[in-house]
């Protein structure tokens, strides 16, 4: 049997239920977090996509290519912004696929924090490539 | 699977909404490994740009770029179902009108979509990879 999960999904329809608030919880704010950056995401990786793949082709994104692009720290912000926001949507995304779909708790958790190692793993690595370059 | 399992289990009521909850789990799984992946690839830039020049070289590659157009249709639909996600959790009345967000989602996926796939491809369409 799967466990429940403390979820509210959507705290919507207020007005389907007046005078209720949900209850704020972790859940709440990842419900928001999700939200939040998925619209930022939505610009800042189509964006980069566009750069990398329909204004430049691929094949020409060289290392110089990148640092050209680094050399304005703009740009090292927007791809940092872009790697910890998408590396926390994705990761707060899986784990409630494993809170759903990991029926086990010992499983859940072992895939959790195999998941947690590998993602704050490259956050920390992803970060230095672009704090250190150049 | 148990009946249980299936009351508790996140599952919608069928139809459109079924199925763009899971093309929206699958998309958002199979770009996170993309970004596990480019975390690593980019971060050969400081450890030996020439070795990054000659990994990064692959993604000319025509099996790469195939596998680009992939990476671009999940990042499309993720991207635009997640903006129908938004419109319909913040507009709750929205709802109404799933099935014709949805056949935007897939629409804009799709026109958007395609004419990138034919400038990533243009390269090797033209021969030179």
């Amino acid at each position: 049997m799967a466990s429940t999960v403390e979820r509210p999904g959507s705290p919507i329809a207020p007005s389907a239920q007046p005078g209720r608030r949900p209850r704020q919880s972790f859940e709440t704010w990842q419900w928001f977090f999700m939200r939040v950056s998925g619209l930022v995401l939505v610009f800042l990786a189509l964006g980069h996509f566009t750069i990398t793949h329909v204004i430049n082709d691929v094949a020409d994104t060289d290392s110089a290519f990148v640092a050209n692009r680094w050399d304005n720290p703009v740009w090292r912000i927007y791809d940092w912004s872009l790697l910890a926001l998408a590396l926390f949507h994705g990761l707060n995304g899986l784990r409630v696929i494993m809170d759903d779909y990991i029926a086990s708790p010992g499983k859940r958790a072992a895939t959790k924090a195999l998941l947690y190692a590998v993602s704050f793993g490259l956050f920390a690595y992803g970060t230095l490539t672009i704090v250190t370059f150049g | 699977m148990s009946r249980a399992r299936v009351a508790n289990s996140t599952i919608y009521k069928g139809r459109s909404g079924q199925w763009t909850f899971v093309a929206h789990r699958t998309t958002g799984f199979l770009v996170f490994f993309f970004l596990l992946l480019h975390i690593i690839d980019v971060s050969l830039v400081n450890v030996d740009p020439e070795l990054y020049d000659e990994v990064h070289e692959l993604y000319g590659n025509v099996f790469l770029r195939l596998f680009t157009l992939g990476l671009l249709f999940a990042l499309l639909f993720h991207a635009l179902n997640g903006l129908r996600i938004i419109a319909v959790d913040f507009f709750p009345r929205a709802v109404r009108n799933e099935r014709v967000l949805t056949g935007w989602v897939v629409f804009l996926t799709l026109a958007a979509g395609l004419p990138v796939a034919w400038v990533i491809m243009w390269p090797w369409l033209e021969g030179r990879f």
